[in-house]
């Protein structure tokens, strides 16, 4: 069996968008951790409250907002693939690599609700803390 | 001698000839020289055993001087050394090597493969882990071992305020261990991605396996940043930089956090392959399969990557932020819900299934009573405030010792029960197992309860004695004598093993009815451990009769591959069949090139600078002889005369 050009651009598509509806949250909290924990922490020990011309906790919250997107839009792309692969097994699909897909999605939209509610958490301290309190 | 007679899919030729290629003749060279996984995952075991009987004589003997107050059985230096040398060695010496003892004897027969990916990498990664851990440990005879905790906290390790080579053992050591570590992971995860039987796609791979893998991917990334910390601190040391000196520009917080982005993830580099033994010994005696398959392996990688983010938990009192401390906070807190799932799918597997009370299912009981305990507390720990009240106190020990010996020693034990037969074809004695599970769990709560209670009375840890007047004599007279019932139990589990070794009982190929790979070889497993590489058609591939059949007459020669010492290489997700692969034979290369690191190790620890220039020399020719490319016979390389 040959596989055409078109074929293999969307299985490739289909398997990037798949890493990120499991990774993608997980990496979008990486970078709201480094990104807030930093931010905050460096502009403070400077003796400052701003990032250039911004107010620090606005900073600090861009650095929730911004990968909280991500990890939704992640969460929705696991949903996506969670649904198709079931209505692939459920119209009689044998190939094992459904199975593994179907886990890979379920694996994908508990963990985005993992780090979203992580994410979610940092937010309510931006809200509640003042960035520089010690 | 394995206990089974011939795989009937087999003609007696391919196992005379699969014999030939894969056993390794009983002489001093070939014990020196062998790469065969399942012996060096018994050297593991029994290596990482004997540093854990010396680490727990240190700890037997502290408690021996902290069970009257104003006690002279030490003396304070020698106190500081028992308590350094004891939490290093359990933590690096014991616990990780340990489980990747089970690791290496487990993983190729749990995926259908004949040996590691690099066995002679994994032969290597041995001798180090040998070498490193005697290097350590023979410091303490001469009065120079490390004598600062286990982590090490600078400036209090500055060559000004430890004068000596105490931290220069450590930090040495622990280099030169992070060597054999690294290779290990590397190991796992390739052999865990590459040679996997066929059929045996991600959604089939044992949960012990999946463990191993997160493991390693944690051990990759969390070890560079002690590495890097341990280099700084000898270069501190012994050549007057100053990373950790603020008056010279340097951050004594710099050692923190770099030590806890390692050190926090390194709790759960310990605890999770020993959470996939409890995930791997509990189908076999509740006779059904772990519930929630998906949501563990879900809990086993969001642990994996939570783990990075929780390390400034440890420096809640070092005066950061209050907004800082708040994104490691969640962390810490929501990093609870992945290791609760894992409880509950464990508990609705216990639940569900028919319960088959040996020893093994013991200690999983166990694990589990005391393994949540220690999690209750180390919940607390994510509240900044409480955590600032109990920092440096015995509150503290109590804790990571339920988590520790809860979460990693009482499933090691479940392992060791379970895999006795697998390991040395011999089945252990009942009797004698359940007298040291209760002496153990007896011993365990006996020993650190009380330090719960009077760490909250305001005893700080790493006291060597303390006065009769706070009313603390009573409580640390009751974990000395806890201490020794521990002892006493651990002593019966080594007599049930010398005993099983010696006189026990033959094991069948599957004394248990286990569901994974390799209840399907002989006991102990055959040196090429498959006659066929099964093909794979479920999760529990030995409950299931295609798997089974696969491997029955009639299977095909792709799958025997008894011309020569090979193995099966297959696609990373789903394992589809590739080809076959030449494995690499017995050499004594790996223990050449560890030796070499020994002395290039102990020469810089002495400050023999031109023996450790010598030493790099040999390491590199040893290397490079290493990597050299066999020469091939001209028809393989397809020359034609």
């Amino acid at each position: 069996m040959t596989t055409t050009r078109a074929e293999s651009r969307a299985r490739l598509t289909g398997g990037l968008l798949l890493w990120y509806g499991v990774l993608g949250g997980a990496v979008a909290w990486v970078v709201h951790l480094l990104a807030g924990w930093s931010l905050d922490e460096l502009t403070c020990a400077a003796g400052s409250e701003r990032v250039s011309a911004v107010p620090l906790w606005q900073a600090v919250g861009l650095a929730v907002v911004v990968p909280a997107l991500v990890t939704v839009g992640s969460l929705l792309v696991a949903a996506l693939a969670w649904r198709r692969t079931a209505q692939a097994q459920e119209a009689g699909a044998d190939d094992r690599a459904f199975g593994r897909a179907r886990m890979l999605a379920t694996l994908g939209i508990w963990a985005n609700l993992l780090f979203l509610t992580i994410i979610v958490l940092g937010g309510v301290a931006v809200l509640v803390l003042p960035p520089c309190q010690r | 001698m394995p206990t089974t007679t011939p795989s009937p899919a087999v003609s007696p030729a391919d196992l005379a000839r699969l014999t030939e290629h894969w056993a390794e003749p009983p002489s001093l060279r070939a014990w020196f020289s062998t790469v065969d996984h399942k012996r060096i995952g018994r050297r593991y075991l029994v290596t990482a055993g004997f540093f854990f009987a010396l680490a727990g004589l240190s700890a037997l003997a502290m408690r021996t001087q902290l069970a009257r107050p104003e006690a002279g059985v030490v003396s304070p230096q020698e106190y500081n050394q028992l308590f350094t040398m004891h939490g290093t060695a359990m933590i690096f010496l014991f616990a990780t090597p340990m489980l990747f003892g089970f690791g290496n004897f487990l993983v190729p027969l749990m995926i259908g493969s004949r040996d590691m990916a690099f066995p002679r990498l994994n032969a290597f990664g041995y001798w180090v882990f040998l070498f490193a851990g005697l290097f350590m440990w023979s410091s303490l005879p001469f009065g120079a071992a490390p004598n600062n905790g286990w982590f090490a906290y600078a400036p209090l390790t500055g060559e000004q305020n430890t004068p000596g080579l105490h931290m220069d053992v450590y930090a040495l050591g622990l280099l030169f261990l992070g060597i054999s570590t690294t290779a290990g992971a590397i190991n796992f995860i390739v052999t865990a991605l590459k040679l996997r039987a066929p059929g045996m796609s991600l959604n089939r791979v044992p949960l012990f396996v999946w463990a191993i893998v997160a493991t390693a991917f944690m051990v990759i990334f969390a070890l560079p940043a002690l590495n890097l910390d341990n280099a700084m601190l000898f270069l501190d040391r012994r050549f007057d930089t100053h990373f950790f000196d603020p008056s010279a520009g340097g951050n004594v917080l710099l050692w923190q956090h770099l030590f806890w982005i390692f050190g926090h993830p390194d709790v759960y580099i310990i605890v999770m392959p020993a959470l996939g033994i409890v995930s791997a010994v509990l189908p076999a005696f509740t006779r059904r399969g772990v519930v929630g398959y998906p949501l563990v392996v879900l809990a086993i990688v969001a642990i994996a990557i939570i783990s990075f983010g929780v390390w400034v938990h440890h420096m809640f009192a070092t005066g950061l932020p209050q907004l800082s401390y708040s994104f490691f906070s969640a962390a810490s807190t929501i990093i609870t819900i992945p290791s609760g799932l894992q409880i509950f799918a464990w508990l609705a597997t216990m639940l569900l299934g028919r319960l088959v009370l040996k020893v093994p299912l013991l200690f999983v009981i166990g694990f589990i009573v005391t393994f949540v305990l220690g999690g209750f507390t180390g919940t607390m720990f994510a509240l900044t405030a409480f955590d600032q009240q109990v920092t440096d106190s015995y509150f503290v020990v109590a804790h990571f010792h339920y988590v520790l010996i809860g979460g990693a020693v009482f499933p090691m034990l479940a392992g060791i029960y379970y895999w006795l037969p697998k390991i040395t074809g011999r089945m252990y004695g009942e009797r004698l197992g359940r007298w040291a599970f209760w002496l153990i769990f007896t011993g365990m709560h006996v020993t650190f309860f009380p330090m719960h209670l009077y760490g909250l009375f305001g005893m700080p840890r790493r006291v060597y004695t303390y006065r009769s007047e706070p009313g603390w004599d009573g409580w640390n007279l009751v974990s000395t004598v806890g201490s020794y019932l521990l002892a006493v139990g651990l002593l019966l589990v080594l007599v049930g093993v010398v005993h099983a070794v010696r006189r026990g009982k033959p094991a069948p190929p599957d004394p248990w009815s286990g569901d994974s790979l390799e209840w399907s070889t002989q006991s102990p497993p055959e040196p090429y451990n498959f006659p066929v590489l099964p093909r794979v058609h479920s999760l529990h591939p030995t409950w299931d009769e295609r798997t089974a059949e696969s491997t029955g007459p009639g299977a095909s020669a792709d799958r025997v591959l008894s011309e020569g010492r090979r193995t099966l290489l297959t696609s990373e997700l789903d394992a589809h069949r590739e080809r076959a692969v030449e494995m690499p034979e017995s050499s004594l290369q790996p223990l050449l090139l560890a030796g070499a690191l020994l002395l290039f190790f102990t020469s810089m620890l002495l400050a023999w600078y031109p023996v450790a220039a010598v030493a790099v020399l040999v390491v590199v020719v040893t290397i490079a002889v290493w990597l050299w490319p066999p020469r091939r016979p001209d028809r393989e390389l397809g020359v034609t005369a």
